[in-house]
């Protein structure tokens, strides 16, 4: 896809994708997905308006409660950024990401929810490039979802 | 003046009351100030309503300061029960996980009620015909197998399979001295449990409740190793305490076996199944090998929404 299509994808595109106007939840470690955002930010990369980024000190801190949580008040994807294996300002904050993410996706299934609505990625701190289109792609994977079935708007 | 007590069990298995009369000496302490004026499980006391005759349309239940309700509720007479219960006492005490959680019957949940009304009653291989969902005899089914308070306002929770009698004496106790609330401290199991525990497990595959534990018999609970980090799953960590009174060490773990979850989840709002994923992920066991974990982790608890017929997706 190229990068103009993606982002019109809220103008024209509506009519294309199940769900327009979908809500993406960004669980974003503060050390490297978080100022990769920053970095996306001031380098003036475009991604979807539909990604709301929430700040962690660590992806190790995440709860699987959390990203259930959201997704079954009514976003219709989580996406968990942290930093590279080996790169956690915590050690190992992110390897305990990675074994809760096994299991979070699992429970998606329990909860009646398409596998595709939860993502974990590593995103360097000074990666804003692959942030932004990291985002990108999350959002147009759940644009092609329909509405979460949890979602009350 | 003895207080008076209606009890009734609903979709019950009377488990509950028997725990009323394990109670055991502080009970003699306790009858003088209590009179059970109905009590279907263990006194013979017949009430209007019961079979339906006319020209009475509503059961006829006494009027009462303390109600005690085990079991959850299942079809319309017991739902039509509980709201004559909740309509003659001033304080209701659900009794049991049944009543508390939903419990064990609440797994029926799962699947649409017609679902699980063609499978039991028509296509079980044992099965021999059974009267049809619309015999007027037979109350019919309401749409989910709930906890009481989802019918009805519940003053006071004694959650347990059975509870243990400690705490339907100190519940009992507290409305006696007035009180219209009383709860269980919010500890999980883990908090009264002495096993060792080192954070971390061996890896692997999770065990399943049967397998063996490793423990020498000779020595105390205080040598043998976490259940969970010998690789079988205890639902220690996201079970609310007290299954052994206000002393003592947990009861299946006093047996040496997991943990089943049977006092529900230990705070409110709680997701037992997430949390206990969450447990398992992090002494390092792999959470694909929890053979039915839905089911599993909500043994005891599915009322309250937290067991339902998974959404059907649409093909893509």
């Amino acid at each position: 896809m190229s990068e103009s299509t993606v982002c019109q994808a809220g103008v024209e595109q509506d009519a294309m994708v199940q769900n327009p106007d979908p809500l993406v939840l960004a669980f974003c470690c503060n050390w490297c997905a978080y100022t990769a955002a920053d970095l996306a930010g001031t380098s003036r990369l475009q991604y979807p308006p539909f990604v709301r980024i929430v700040r962690f000190m660590c992806t190790g801190m995440i709860h699987p409660n959390l990203i259930i949580d959201a997704l079954t008040k009514g976003a219709d994807g989580v996406i968990v950024c942290g930093c590279h294996p080996g790169d956690c300002h915590y050690i190992e904050g992110n390897v305990r990401m990675k074994s809760r993410a096994e299991a979070i996706e699992l429970m998606l299934e329990d909860f009646g929810l398409e596998p595709e609505r939860f993502r974990l990625e590593w995103v360097g701190a000074s990666e804003g490039v692959k942030f932004a289109h990291v985002m990108r792609d999350m959002t147009r994977q759940i644009q092609d979802l329909p509405p979460s079935p949890y979602r009350t708007d | 003046m003895p207080v008076k007590v209606v009890e009734d069990w609903l979709n019950a298995c009377s488990g509950c009351e028997i725990s009323i009369l394990n109670i055991g000496d502080p009970l003699l302490d306790l009858l003088p100030n209590l009179e059970f004026v109905h009590m279907t499980a263990l006194v013979d006391h017949k009430f209007y309503g019961q079979l339906g005759e006319k020209p009475v349309t509503e059961m006829e239940i006494p009027e009462a300061t303390v109600g005690i309700v085990s079991g959850g509720v299942r079809n319309e007479e017991q739902k039509h029960e509980l709201e004559q219960i909740r309509k003659h006492v001033k304080v209701l005490i659900a009794l049991g996980s049944c009543a508390t959680y939903g419990g064990i019957p609440a797994h029926a949940n799962m699947w649409k009620n017609d679902e699980v009304f063609e499978k039991i009653n028509r296509h079980c291989s044992s099965t021999t015909p059974a009267p049809d969902q619309q015999d007027l005899n037979v109350p019919p089914w309401i749409p989910t197998c709930t906890a009481v308070d989802e019918v009805v306002n519940v003053d006071i929770r004694i959650p347990g399979c059975p509870p243990h009698p400690d705490w339907i004496v100190e519940a009992l106790t507290a409305v006696l001295n007035g009180q219209t609330s009383w709860s269980l401290p919010e500890r999980s199991v883990c908090d009264t449990c002495p096993v060792i525990r080192e954070q971390k497990s061996g890896g692997g595959a999770v065990k399943r409740c049967f397998e063996n534990l490793e423990f020498n018999p000779e020595e105390g609970l205080d040598k043998m190793r976490c259940i969970n980090e010998q690789g079988v799953l205890c639902l220690g960590p996201v079970t609310l305490a007290g299954c052994a009174g206000k002393s003592g060490v947990p009861r299946c773990i006093q047996a040496r076996t997991p943990c089943r979850g049977c006092f529900g989840p230990i705070r409110k709002g709680a997701r037992p199944m997430v949390d206990m994923m969450g447990s398992l992920t992090s002494v390092g066991l792999d959470p694909k090998t929890v053979v039915d974990r839905r089911a599993i982790m909500n043994r005891y608890i599915g009322g309250h929404g937290f067991l339902t017929p998974l959404p059907a997706r649409p093909a893509r």
